[in-house]
């Protein structure tokens, strides 16, 4: 046994281990990308740097064998800052997005290339599952967005833009009757919350809550729910039917409408604040009844609701949607009323829940439009030809087969390992940037779709090699090889094989040790089994 | 078919004399690079089918080495030199030159008619003369770009009758006169062009005189070349100094009688003949004897101190004979018979011998650590894997004293318990593997080598291991690595080679230098050695002394002597009236010290307190037309582009340095890119896993830290020293006698044909190839 000091805490440990296996004795968790138990562990990634103080050096603990006395620093801010140096560098030679433009430039965070590749496989139910993580009202949205996910879409220079409104609102028309009003509720809660307002935010707000197992009361003075979008919008820009519908759906979860009722100051403090857990204002713009009927105070900057958490001036009471500035999209409002209902459930003791929508812009990779060279390798999964029109105009939609045609358009920009990318993970974590770094020129970004299940992005490698020795391991007659060397090293099939050759017997394997999404499963969709 | 048949034949041959094991690969590609020129990808596959060799393995390595290409080369080489004496001196602007005359596109290196690949060299070691250029095995020095056509046309008329026969003719001969020795293959074939070579080859031929011509690599007196050196048994050897290719014939036959009478009036020179046997050499010759004082040499010469180079220019390296006579393997000899490998070990240690290759680790104590291990196989390796830019001494040593260097490797084997040694030598370095591979051969055959050596019991064998160019395989762990036929990736340390090295065995690495400084110390005793040098440093050191001095060449100092003691005694100065302004120490691991500091003593500690290092010995002399921006991407350009690749900071952290570099010579950048530089800099030294990684930001950090206001005046969109191309531009003055020289020879037609009048450069079409301002006659062209 072998004494070493981590943290200044004093332990003894079996001869033979690593620094970072010692660590993990003592509960301390030290990050690492290339690091694969029982492999070569030649360090690469540098993200498992420690400090050895003896010898005044970082070091990368994965490879540290312990020794006698050794005096080991894993925490200190010279640790931190080399290890988010080492991510830092590696985002700036990482091309490909953690999430596709759409959803990143999506105000509601909806995954649409999810969406996509469901209704492209004609699967429209769970298309429409998906919308709703994000988006309570499909349908209603599907007519009146303006779609700003369609102007980042990578698709738009080659030809044009996939067209994703239409098909966020076919999930809707699609999914069938009995799907469309299926909506998957918690266990009740025990908890009311009351929504003064039935416009976008507070109807979105009304569904996630009631989703969690609360139960909502909404109050509107109008005599029909709905507030700008039934009020605001013709009805040959979107039927009010669907309005309804999707009024209808929130109903039968168990929201009660309080229709045709002026909030008055008195019955605000009477019979709404002591009788509702919480109460979310989502009345549109009040202007200055938010003072003076339901008494929100500013604070000092001279805002009456806290931006990030939603919350005002009286505990309990949250706002969204035009009440904090003057919505021009429907969508942001959705968008708000949804987080809004998040910090409402978190107020009432839920817990913080785990949401990559709550992600940093700053540490996520992003690489913006394509280049001309990089349209060949993302048209390898999509197909050819300009949008689909709808045949019965616009008012009707998409039928499901030009719904399928036009959603299997896609190209495929998101990453397939957003959940298990170790990069991204990381990044977070130690708040990377992935432009401190940024080179002047990014790397074309190349797919390698040989392999039946397998596609390989080798701009996202990260040179660590585990699949080089997994291939070896396993006697793959071809495998896999490091070509070249420095900064142009990367990782090929040897003789310009294809990856369908190379990886006969191990592609489960190395898909599963590569760190990144540079290997990955076409069609896992990791979000979708969360 | 035909084809195809060929490729079998070859690769079963090439297998049959390496072996099917894993380990062969580097050796096996080596062959076949040799046999094809490239490496057809239908080889690789059949040695993939016959050997133990995988896919894998074969694809990695192959395209790992720099020595391996996998298209198809032109029928010449032209290997331009872009060492850092020839970079300072414009070795870009020939490299340029080259790719217009042979119009190659970007991203090609070959002509559309396969007759001449261009390639960059990281040093050809003729620092003296630089630019330098290698053409197949004819070397031009000086080179300017307005002559790069002249040189292809000279190559391909002249010289290739000359060559092919000298060649045979030296296979032919026998018993030998006596040696001459010429820097051909570095700079001395260079200076004199090649008429010299040919001449004497011709002349030899015709005369029939047996003679060895010794393709020397230098012989240290780069600045008196060509320089040719005769040595015949039983009398001191003759310098001949800048000789002309005219005065060939008579040196010769001052010297050496051609075979018979017959012969002699064949030859058509019997007058002649007839004159010098009886008047002896004319006066005119640059003729001086070793120990002559107050000629040129004896200045470049007086404040060395030789000890690895001890003998320099007098035995012939192969000279075995010669070589015991003068106190060869006495040493050796001495540790097999009358010491015990500890008594070997403590002798080093009390010498204070530390390892030349950079770092200064203590010899004495490896050799301690290694001899401690138990262990059922040992071994030794000498570091031969000399890659730095601008040095070229561990050359110069292997090639002159090989069996110097092998004594030193038998010691260390005797003292550390190896029973196997292997050099291991760069591939650049040809001359140097057939001097080593031929010295082991005569030693094998006097029992020097071998099994019970000099009856002492103590059994030793030794290989060559011949490098496939990669800078890295410097490193020692990359060293292994590449010996057990792996791309050449540093890992992780502990542990230490000395304890788990070469195939998991305790293995002693040893640079060149600091084997061949072993018998020296046996010989004379560890407290001669002590005396010499500082307290830390104990000594001597070679150092490749090159750049803007009057004297450049191969040197070895005391430890401690000062960089102005290098730079003005032994190198005479700045050449050309310029300002000293700074010193390249160590490379591209280094640093730039500033001319202030030139009162600093050469010693290991104080080179690393001033942010630079040893490195392996070259030392760049700059003057006030040097760009320290420029000396830093130059530096930095060289460690990016061999890097391994394996670590992140290395690997990016280097690249995007370099991007910054680039942005600050283009005048683009902005104090907060000098900031991330910097800072990028620190990280990279921090957090990279080898000594490459570690020390690649030196030359960054030193310019920086001695000389930022260069850095500023950059980021205000100005390079003092007019070096950095985006920031410069060419302008002629009044001096203009409008010769139309510059027009004539504008590339790009940038300046007007106007006879008599004064000349303009159109700046929209100057692509600033230089060559107008070295070409004309008066000075006029000015960069601004």
């Amino acid at each position: 046994m072998i004494n070493i000091t981590i943290d200044h805490i004093p332990v003894e440990v079996q001869e033979g281990i690593s620094v970072m296996e010692a660590a993990a004795i003592l509960g301390i968790a030290i990050p690492s990308m290339c690091f694969h138990p029982g492999f070569s562990n030649h360090p690469s990634c540098m993200v498992c740097l420690v400090k050895d103080l003896d010898r005044d050096h970082l070091v990368p603990s994965c490879a540290l064998p312990v020794s006698e006395g050794m005096n080991i620093i894993t925490g200190s801010e010279e640790v931190k800052e080399a290890r988010q140096e080492a991510l830092e560098l590696l985002l700036s030679d990482h091309a490909g997005d953690c999430e596709a433009p759409c959803r990143l430039s999506c105000p509601a965070f909806m995954d649409i290339p999810l969406m996509n590749r469901l209704i492209g496989k004609g699967n429209f139910n769970e298309a429409l599952q998906i919308v709703r993580q994000e988006i309570a009202l499909p349908l209603v949205l599907g007519y009146i967005c303006p779609a700003p996910c369609e102007k980042a879409c990578k698709r738009k220079p080659m030809d044009q833009a996939v067209s994703i409104c239409l098909l966020k609102r076919s999930a809707a028309q699609h999914a069938g009757d009995d799907n469309f009003h299926q909506a998957d509720r918690s266990k009740t809660s025990g908890k009311k919350i009351a929504i003064i307002g039935t416009g976008p935010a507070g109807l979105s707000a009304a569904f996630y809550l009631l989703r969690s197992g609360h139960s909502c009361t909404l109050f509107d003075q109008h005599e029909k729910a709905g507030g700008a979008l039934r009020y605001d919008i013709p009805e040959d820009r979107m039927p009010k039917e669907m309005l309804d519908a999707e009024i209808g759906l929130i109903q039968n979860m168990g929201a009660e409408l309080h229709l045709g009722v002026m909030v008055t100051k008195d019955f605000f403090q009477h019979s709404i604040l002591p009788n509702y857990h919480a109460v979310i204002l989502a009345a549109g713009n009040l202007g200055s009844n938010l003072s003076a009927i339901f008494g929100i105070q500013p604070d000092e900057h001279g805002s009456f609701v806290h931006r990030r958490d939603f919350t005002t001036s009286i505990p309990g009471v949250f706002a969204c949607g035009s009440i904090i500035r003057e919505q021009k999209m429907a969508v942001h409002s959705v968008a708000q009323g949804k987080m809004a209902a998040k910090q409402v459930g978190i107020y009432l003791g839920g817990s913080v829940e785990q949401r990559d929508s709550l992600f940093k812009h700053k540490s996520v990779s992003i690489t913006g439009h394509l280049f001309e060279p990089e349209w060949n390798e993302y048209m390898k999964e999509s197909i050819p030809g300009r949008r689909a029109e709808p045949a019965e105009g616009i008012l009707a939609g998409f039928t499901r087969e030009e719904a399928v045609h036009e959603a299997q358009r896609c190209l495929h920009c998101d990453c397939r390992k957003p959940l298990t990318c170790k990069l991204r993970l990381y990044a977070d974590e130690y708040d990377a940037n992935r432009k401190r770094f940024a080179g002047e020129e990014r790397k074309y970004i190349t797919r390698s779709i040989q392999h039946e299940a397998v596609v390989y992005e080798t701009e996202k490698c990260i040179r660590c090699g585990l699949c080089v020795e997994i291939t070896q391991r396993h006697g793959e007659s071809i495998g896999l090889t490091f070509a070249g060397r420095g900064f142009d090293v990367r990782i090929t099939v040897p003789f310009s094989k294809t990856t369908r050759e190379a990886l006969t017997i191990t592609a489960r394997e190395c898909v599963e040790a590569c760190p990144t999404g540079a290997l990955a499963f076409k069609d896992l969709e990791e979000r979708k089994w969360r | 078919m035909e084809k195809n048949r060929r490729i079998t034949d070859t690769v079963n041959q090439v297998v049959s004399r390496h072996g099917k094991t894993a380990d062969a690969v580097i050796p096996i590609l080596q062959d076949l690079q040799h046999e094809f020129n490239y490496l057809p990808e239908a080889a690789l596959q059949q040695v993939c089918e016959i050997t133990d060799i995988t896919p894998a393995r074969i694809s990695g390595i192959s395209t790992f080495y720099t020595q391996f290409r996998h298209q198809p080369a032109g029928k010449h080489r032209i290997r331009v030199c872009t060492g850092t004496a020839c970079h300072v001196k414009g070795a870009l602007f020939v490299y340029e030159a080259f790719r217009r005359e042979l119009k190659l596109e970007d991203g090609e290196d070959t002509d559309a008619s396969l007759i001449f690949t261009l390639e960059k060299i990281a040093c050809l070691g003729c620092c003296t003369l630089a630019p330098v250029v290698k053409v197949d095995e004819i070397t031009y020095g000086h080179v300017v770009p307005e002559k790069v056509g002249e040189i292809l046309h000279d190559f391909l008329t002249k010289n290739r009758n000359d060559i092919a026969r000298a060649s045979s003719f030296q296979e032919l001969q026998s018993k030998t006169q006596g040696e001459i020795r010429i820097g051909l293959g570095s700079c001395c074939v260079a200076s004199g062009s090649s008429e010299v070579k040919a001449e004497l080859e011709k002349t030899l031929a015709l005369a029939k005189i047996r003679v060895d011509v010794q393709q020397v690599g230098c012989v240290g007196i780069c600045n008196q070349v060509p320089i040719m050196e005769i040595i015949k048994p039983g009398e001191r050897p003759v310098y001949y100094a800048k000789i002309k290719p005219e005065e060939v014939r008579e040196v010769l036959l001052a010297h050496f009688k051609p075979e018979g009478f017959v012969n002699r009036f064949r030859t058509g020179l019997y007058s002649v003949f007839e004159t010098l046997l009886t008047e002896g050499t004319p006066k005119s010759f640059r003729k001086y004897f070793g120990e002559q004082r107050d000629t040129p040499l004896s200045k470049f010469l007086g404040p060395q101190e030789n000890i690895a180079t001890e003998n320099r220019g007098v035995t012939n390296p192969l000279d075995m004979h010669g070589y015991m006579q003068s106190g060869g393997f006495t040493s050796l000899q001495k540790c097999l018979q009358q010491m015990t490998p500890q008594q070997v070990v403590d002798e080093i240690s009390r010498s204070g011998l530390r390892g030349r290759g950079g770092a200064g680790f203590p010899t004495g104590r490896k050799w301690q650590l290694v001899k401690d291990q138990h262990a059922e196989e040992k071994f030794v390796i000498c570091n031969g894997d000399e890659g730095d830019p601008g040095a070229f001494m561990d050359r110069m040593l292997l090639e002159s004293y090989p069996f110097r260097i092998i004594e030193g490797m038998l010691i260390a084997g005797y003292a550390a318990g190896a029973s196997h040694g292997i050099f291991y030598i760069r591939a650049e370095y040809p001359l140097a593997v057939t001097r080593i591979g031929e010295a082991i051969r005569l030693c094998r055959e006097k029992g020097i080598i071998g099994p019970s050596i000099l009856g002492s019991g103590f059994t030793f064998d030794v290989r060559i291991f011949g490098g496939a160019g990669a800078f890295v395989c410097g490193e020692e762990t990359a060293l292994i690595a590449s010996v057990e036929g792996k791309r050449g990736l540093p890992r992780m340390r502990p542990p230490y080679p000395v304890v788990k090295g070469l195939r998991d065995q305790p293995t002693l690495i040893n640079n060149t230098e600091t084997l061949s400084l072993v018998p020296w110390i046996i010989h004379h005793g560890a407290a001669a050695f002590s005396k010499i040098g500082t307290p830390g440093s104990k000594g001597t050191k070679v150092f490749a002394l090159a750049g803007k001095v009057k004297r450049g060449g191969l040197i070895e100092v005391p430890m401690g002597i000062t960089i102005r003691q290098i730079v003005e005694e032994i190198g005479g100065g700045i050449a050309g009236d310029r300002i000293f302004k700074a010193v390249q120490i160590g490379g591209p691991s280094g640093g730039c010290l500033p001319a202030s500091m030139a009162d600093m003593s050469v010693d290991f500690e104080a080179l690393k307190q001033a942010g630079t290092m040893m490195g392996s010995g070259g030392l760049i002399v700059l003057d006030d037309t040097d760009c320290m921006v420029d000396i830093a991407h130059y530096f930095l350009s060289f460690t990016q582009n061999q890097s391994c690749g394996k670590c992140t900071f290395c690997r990016i952290g280097t690249r995007r340095m370099l991007e910054i570099l680039e942005k600050i010579r283009k005048g683009e950048a902005a104090h907060a890119d000098l900031t991330k530089l910097e800072h990028l800099a620190w990280s990279t030294a921090r957090g990279s896993l080898c000594g490459l990684g570690k020390t690649a930001p030196n030359p960054v950090l030193t310019t920086i830290h001695y000389f930022r206001e260069e850095y500023e005046a950059h980021l205000d969109g100005r390079c003092p020293a007019g070096k950095c191309i985006p920031l410069i531009e060419y302008r002629v003055t009044d001096d203009c006698i409008g010769c139309t020289k510059c027009a004539q020879r504008c590339p790009s037609d940038a300046i007007a044909f106007r006879p008599y009048e004064k000349h303009a450069i159109d700046t929209d079409k100057c692509i600033k190839c230089d060559i107008c301002r070295q070409i004309c006659p008066v000075d006029a062209i000015l960069i601004h």
